[in-house]
């Protein structure tokens, strides 16, 4: 039974989620946050795969995210949409057509990986990090430079593929999409780092050399692992290009990229729980700060002080973020959980699950 | 047929003749120790052996295939494992898991088998698990399974290292200076150790070592270089009283 628990568990509050959201209990904004929630989880466990497990510094990861997101959209555009000729595929089908979208942009973007897993072989630490913010710069550059698809005005016409869907079947569709892909990303992740293979990873982490002589094949090893964390991060490209409708290169710079690693140095290096946790209070910190009443409360003695000084909240919520990170940074560097999972902070828990 | 033949080995980085003209032929079964004093090029052969280094010139067979262009992996799956000078275990993995992933290239599944987990990857997971369980039972590490290996003592540290390179299964067994920084307590249950492996599986050992007592109570053969130069092999008995090896290691009294 406790084996099954968590799914168990997981599986009833994604219903109970879908069944809020077709009866119009969640309001769209509620959803749209949520659904941030999903794809923020995605990024953070999908580099904290590198960041956290590799031990390597990659500070790229939105670029993978691009590549996803457009890649997906274009499919979309073309199969669904009509701002690319007439659409390819009967509406009906977008149901089943969607998620392998989604995928085909995945794969596009562990193909781009490579691009940062091959000097890799030589390289790591700062050196890396350098290479794989060109390879961000790289990306978004030579999106821009393409016209077909809009270039630097963005691209759009995904909603298409989500009506098709809800015509089809009414139904929270995106919704019902992040929750399974974010299910999907963590199971992948689980798996592999569980297995031998994986723990191949960590051992490059901690001692490459000694890795390399015990026969591990270091190279391969950390090429599939660069393709499966950049697969994933395109995913959740695919998804947020589907759930925004729009997409722009300039929304997959550095900026977003920093989002991502700022999510994995909170949760804690190498623990995906911790990188599901950090997401999910990052992304809720995001939102609740955006709030002026919430922010005027919390800078009313800095208002009582100085009360010409009228703060906006959607502009000093990043004094507060980061300023939140220094704490954290300060009083616990490890992250919320450090290396360790969950259930390796609070033993009591393996009383009630187990997670494989 | 011998198991590991060098012939003509030599290295050098930049102007530094670190190895020179180092030939050794080892019989399966062997136990053949190298010394030298510190920065005689020891720790560089076991570099070049274990592919780590490539050679400036000359070759190294093992079992009839040359290693040259071999990456470091590849030479271990031909059944070569070495310990460290100074232990490079993988600190934060339990001992369990030390030894499980130094069994990497036999694992015989694929990433994707590692997502999906059907039969052949639980299969090949039980296997890797019963190997590495019997080992550590083997190395009497059992009741460490579970214990990172930075909490260990140093002399139990050495003894899971020499275990990890053990669950390659190799055929021949690098130890660098197996006895650095141990009590004259673990070394005495090193000399039992060695030997045991020796004895008990059917396997060839080379070992860089400083302490002679180690070295003579073990090794049937030992080698001599200075300066990346051979200068005196034997069994121990001659090497004790070689007087380029009393030169080598006491310095010219000729001054």
């Amino acid at each position: 039974m406790q084996k099954y628990s968590l799914n168990i568990l997981m599986a009833a509050c994604a219903v109970v989620l879908l069944m809020l959201a077709q009866f119009r209990i969640l309001d769209n904004y509620i959803q749209a946050v949520v659904m941030f929630v999903g794809i923020n989880i995605m990024m953070s466990t999908s580099l904290n795969l590198v960041n956290g497990n590799m031990g390597e510094f990659t500070c790229g990861h939105a670029a993978f995210m691009c590549v996803g997101a457009y890649v997906s959209s274009v499919l979309s555009v073309l199969f669904f949409g009509t701002k690319l000729g007439d659409p390819m595929l009967p509406a009906s089908m977008a149901v089943i057509v969607f998620p392998i979208i989604v995928l085909i942009g995945g794969v596009f973007a562990a193909l781009i990986s490579i691009l940062v897993s091959i000097p890799s072989f030589k390289t790591r630490d700062d050196y890396l990090a350098i290479i794989t913010i060109a390879v961000n710069y790289m990306v978004i550059s030579a999106i821009e430079n393409m016209d077909f698809i809009g270039g630097s005005r963005g691209f759009q016409g995904m909603k298409d593929t989500v009506w098709a869907m809800k015509d089809t079947l009414n139904g929270p569709w995106m919704l019902f999409w992040v929750i399974a892909f974010t299910a999907f990303t963590i199971w992948v992740i689980r798996r592999f780092i569980t297995s031998t293979y994986g723990k191949g990873v960590n051992a490059i982490c901690q001692d490459e050399v000694a890795a390399e002589i015990m026969s591990v094949n270091t190279n391969k090893i950390k090429t599939i692992n660069f393709m499966i964390s950049a697969g994933l991060a395109g995913c959740a490209g695919g998804l947020f290009a589907h759930i925004v409708g729009y997409v722009n290169p300039q929304s997959f710079n550095i900026l977003k990229s920093t989002e991502a690693m700022v999510m994995v140095y909170l949760g804690g290096m190498g623990s995906l729980s911790g990188a599901v946790i950090s997401a999910v209070v990052f992304t809720g910190l995001l939102e609740v700060l955006r709030s002026q009443a919430i922010m005027d409360v919390l800078l009313a003695p800095a208002t009582f002080v100085f009360p010409d000084w009228e703060p906006s909240a959607g502009v000093i919520k990043w004094v507060m973020i980061p300023l939140l990170l220094v704490l954290i940074m300060q009083f616990r560097p490890e992250g919320i959980l450090g290396n360790k999972e969950l259930s390796d902070v609070f033993p009591k828990l393996k009383k009630y699950y187990t997670f494989k | 047929m011998s198991l590991l033949t060098i012939d003509g080995l030599t290295q050098r980085f930049g102007g530094l003749q670190a190895v020179s003209e180092f030939s050794v032929e080892m019989k399966g079964g062997e136990l053949m120790g190298l010394i030298g004093p510190n920065g005689a090029g020891k720790t560089t052969i076991f570099n070049l052996i274990s592919g780590f280094y490539q050679p400036t010139e000359g070759t190294i067979t093992m079992a009839g295939t040359p290693t040259a262009g071999l990456k470091p992996h590849q030479v271990t799956s031909l059944g070569i494992a070495r310990t460290f000078q100074n232990i490079r275990l993988w600190h934060d993995m339990t001992v369990l898991d030390n030894i499980r992933i130094a069994q990497h290239y036999r694992m015989g599944y694929s990433v994707w088998d590692s997502v999906i987990r059907g039969k052949k990857y639980r299969e090949r997971e039980q296997r890797i698990r019963e190997i590495a369980e019997e080992l550590l039972e083997a190395m009497s590490l059992t009741e460490y399974a579970q214990e990172f290996p930075k909490n260990l003592p140093y002399g139990l540290q050495r003894r899971v290292e020499i275990a990890r390179a053990m669950s390659v299964r190799p055929k021949l067994l690098l130890l660098d200076e197996p006895a650095a920084g141990l009590n004259s307590a673990d070394v005495e249950d090193l000399i039992k150790l060695v030997q045991w492996i020796h004895d008990n599986f059917d396997i060839t050992i080379f070992m860089i070592e400083h302490q002679m007592k180690v070295v003579t109570s073990l090794c049937q053969w030992i080698k001599v270089i200075d300066f990346g130069a051979t200068i005196a092999e034997g069994t121990p008995e001659d090497i004790q009283s070689n007087p380029a090896v009393i030169k080598a290691y006491l310095g010219d009294d000729t001054i």
